[in-house]
């Protein structure tokens, strides 16, 4: 009951990749997950678009914590005097319209896109997740209407209806955030519902009914940790989706306030700059939130790869 | 099967480029093409209240009378508000108690369908105006009109009584909502069809309108003041500004408006293009509810007005396409008193002021920004920083622009940027509008007896220069209550291509088609 892992009850045919064996004894639960994850970051390492995804996605993490140590300017302050700078040694990618050094506020503004996309789809997660696994382990009425309530916000463009919440939450960066996770619930109700249906009426599931288990325990322990390697498969594909939507209510001016260094907002800003030749205003944060989300998406592609074998099965 | 997709694919082709060389083609002779930002919302004179609409109600209808011009030593034509002319009346006399006038309509104009104007067209359209709710009977009570006064003398005779001597009557009688209708089209057709449809008795007749790519309008070669001197007149909606620049450097356009600042150093040195830019009585102000903590104390919107950084607004933000605004009253309206105006960028006055005012260490308050003008928010951000040295934090909401006029109107926001245009180039219109404690579009409850009671007097006041006295006299109570830091007065930047002449300025920033030429 207590080893339920991925390589074996979840149906991988490949063999369990384990690590070598320490010098100290670990329990055998300890030492399956050691080798678990290095066996992922091997699997990573032979995905070279993955390792890549993976790559960008840690610098910009690295970028976005160290943001104050890195930037040479203050991401807020105007400076009249030096506005429209083309990219040069004192301002690597040129300044705006307000002298604002470009580069000090992409170094700012990946803080704010990458913590808009980790709550947005963990307010996803936290709420699709135990919807779509409720709606497919108990079916029948319940599961019916949690699933066409699910349809129904998926009737609507995902822009679309993000915009109608954002503002009705009222314009800023929070509503932003609560409008993209909210736009996402259905994605991951229907993949957990989807999966749970396929675990349900497995061994495993009706061994731990037949001891007795509890429905709570047996979502938890028994149906829960078999569906997990999709999620996050679907959480790091979310990520991209989630900076790309919280960028674009920011560029429909739903989303953060001036001037507040957002990636979205500075493309806006900029566009207007396009045309009278001063590219660097929107190219710039455009790069970066492009780079992003190509980061989490290689490496949400890679890890389904690796931890959703049915599914590049089925693909392929 | 695969014949056939070949051939569609040249059809397509084909129609591709013949619609390509009709729209990129050079421009036809007697034809003048103007880049506009937006297409209008309706052609009803009487409902009109857009920049595009008025303008083509002003190319195809008349008024009873219209503003005179004059030549600026500079070369420039301007529209002078308080010099009316003469257009389909002729002549007017006055009662000595200055409450009725008579109007001799000229004889012999007509409609473009040929239908006679004449004193039951004008009746018609006073009595349409008085009675469609808003805008126009609200102008009724601007000129003080009395509808049950509104008569007919004979044929070409029509008399108009008001309820008080108003020194505004005849620059509202000029404005387009009182453009002159034919009585049989709109029995015709009904009031729903002028919303979309135009007959007049004006220099253009229109040919199509499309509020989502523009308006043409032909001359009506018939006009009575002889007719136009270019045949075809074409409104062509680019919402883009960039796009509009673009169009008029290559010559797709004579010429375009609302050419943003930014492009104005630019499109001087393109070759074919002259910048028109004048000063316009379009002015912007940062508001300050007086109603709300702490802003109801006039020390703390004095701290705040000697916080800003005027030059800084002016050339960096409008690249000088402005001026600064020195009082309510803008530069360029009868009346204007700016004398009172110091607020100076000062740091350290504005420092002591709070701490007068018992703010030593500053505060926080809720700006809200209504969306659609890029110098709003480019203001806004520099203000923003520059209290910040001051220790006042302004968090800027961003917020589009229906909701944010809604919100205004009910004196809810508590600090914001808007502009302001006078219909009506007169400063009572502008101050009983705006400032007074009662004014309609007062949305920030400002309030000084002093100053109603002055502009009570002067709205009562018969003789023209002691009436501009009285305004003169209210202004700097206005300035040092300081409900608003006055930020600046606009320029009309418009885009012309060499050889087009014929632009006038006017303070209602609406083009007139009549005199262009090329």
């Amino acid at each position: 009951m207590c080893a339920l892992t991925f390589t074996s009850e979840s149906g991988d045919p490949r063999p369990a990749i384990r690590g070598p064996a320490g010098p100290k004894p670990v329990s055998p639960e300890h030492r399956d997950q050691l080798g678990r994850s290095r066996a992922l970051l091997w699997r990573l390492w032979r995905n070279p678009l993955g390792f890549l995804g993976m790559l960008v996605i840690v610098g910009w993490v690295a970028v976005a914590v160290m943001a104050p140590l890195l930037a040479p300017y203050s991401p807020i302050l105007p400076d009249m005097a030096h506005r429209l700078v083309p990219p040069e040694p004192a301002h690597l990618l040129g300044t705006d319209q307000y002298g604002r050094d470009i580069l000090t506020r992409i170094l700012y503004g990946s803080r704010l896109s990458l913590s808009v996309g980790l709550l947005s789809v963990g307010i996803s997660f936290l709420l699709g997740v135990p919807l779509g696994v409720a709606a497919g382990f108990f079916g029948g009425a319940i599961g019916q209407l949690i699933m066409r309530a699910m349809d129904v916000l998926l009737a609507f463009p995902s822009l679309v209806l993000a915009m109608a919440l954002a503002v009705s939450l009222g314009p800023g960066l929070t509503s932003a955030m609560i409008a993209v996770g909210i736009v996402g619930i259905p994605d991951f109700a229907r993949l957990s519902y989807g999966q749970v249906l396929s675990v349900r009426e497995r061994e495993f599931v009706e061994s731990s009914r037949a001891a007795g288990a509890s429905n709570l325990t047996i979502i938890w322990r028994a149906i829960l940790p078999n569906i997990l390697s999709s999620l996050i498969v679907r959480a790091t594909l979310g990520l991209g989706f989630a900076v790309l939507t919280a960028a674009s209510l920011s560029f429909l001016g739903l989303g953060a306030q001036p001037p507040s260094p957002e990636l979205g907002a500075m493309i806006s800003g900029g566009r207007d700059y396009i045309i009278s030749g001063q590219w660097w205003l929107a190219t710039f944060p455009g790069l970066a939130i492009a780079t992003m989300v190509l980061g989490f998406n290689l490496t949400g592609d890679a890890l389904r790869d690796i931890l959703d074998p049915l599914a590049t099965r089925r693909k392929g | 099967m695969r014949k056939y997709t070949i051939g569609t694919l040249l059809a397509v082709l084909l129609l591709v480029v013949a619609l390509g060389a009709g729209t990129t083609g050079a421009l036809a002779a007697g034809t003048i093409t103007i880049a506009y930002s937006e297409g209008g919302h309706t052609l009803d004179p009487v409902m009109a209240n857009d920049l595009t609409s008025d303008t083509v109600i002003l190319a195809v209808y008349d008024q009873l009378v219209t503003y005179g011009t004059r030549k600026l030593p500079d070369g420039r034509v301007v529209g002078v508000t308080n010099d009316i002319r003469p257009m389909l009346a002729e002549r007017w006399t006055v009662s000595p108690d200055k409450k009725v006038y008579t109007f001799y309509l000229r004889k012999n104009v007509k409609f473009s369908n040929g239908d006679p104007v004449n004193a039951d067209a004008v009746l018609f359209t006073l009595n349409r105006i008085a009675n469609t709710p808003g805008n126009g009977s609200f102008l009724f009570q601007v000129a003080s009109i009395d509808p049950k006064q509104v008569k007919k003398i004979d044929d070409y005779t029509v008399q108009i009584g008001l309820t008080r001597p108003n020194a505004m009557f005849l620059q509202v009688l000029a404005m387009y909502t009182f453009s002159i209708l034919d009585p049989a089209v709109v029995k015709e057709h009904g009031n729903e069809w002028l919303a979309s449809h135009a007959v007049g008795s004006g220099p253009f007749k229109l040919v199509s309108w499309d509020p989502a790519n523009g308006v043409i309008l032909d001359a009506n070669k018939d006009y009575w003041q002889g007719p136009p001197k270019v045949d075809r007149v074409v409104m062509q909606v680019i919402p883009e500004s960039s796009n509009r620049v673009a169009f008029l450097k290559a010559g797709s356009v004579d010429m375009a408006v609302e050419v943003p600042p930014k492009d104005v150093r630019d499109l001087r040195a393109a070759p074919g293009v002259i910048i028109r830019s004048d000063p316009s009585v379009r002015i912007l102000y940062f508001a300050m509810n007086c109603g709300v903590k702490p802003f109801d104390n006039p020390k703390v919107r004095q701290a705040i007005s000697y916080a800003i950084p005027y030059k800084q607004l002016i050339n960096d933000v409008m690249y000088g396409q402005a001026q600064q605004l020195r009082s309510p009253v803008p530069d360029g309206m009868p009346g204007y008193n700016g004398s009172a105006w110091h607020y100076s960028y000062d740091l350290k006055k504005a420092k002591k002021l709070l701490t007068e005012a018992g703010y030593p260490h500053g505060f926080t308050f809720d700006f809200t920004l209504g969306s659609g003008f890029d110098d709003w928010e480019q203001d806004a951000v520099l203000i923003q920083a520059s209290l910040a040295q001051i220790g006042v934090k302004m968090n800027i909401t961003r917020m589009a622009r229906p909701q944010f006029l809604q919100l205004m109107s009910q004196k809810k926001l508590t600090a914001f940027i808007s502009k302001w245009t006078s219909f009506v180039n007169d400063p009572g219109y502008h101050l009983g509008f705006l400032l007074d404690g009662k004014g309609p579009a007062n949305y920030i409850n400002y309030d000084n007896p002093k100053v109603d009671a002055l502009l009570a007097e002067a709205s009562k006041e018969t003789d023209t220069a002691s009436r501009l006295k009285l305004y003169e006299e209210a202004q700097p109570y206005i300035v040092r209550d300081a409900p608003w830091a006055f930020l600046y007065q606009y320029a009309r930047v418009v885009g012309i291509r060499k050889g087009v002449s014929g632009y006038i300025f006017y303070p209602d920033e609406l083009i007139r088609f009549y005199p262009l030429s090329k």
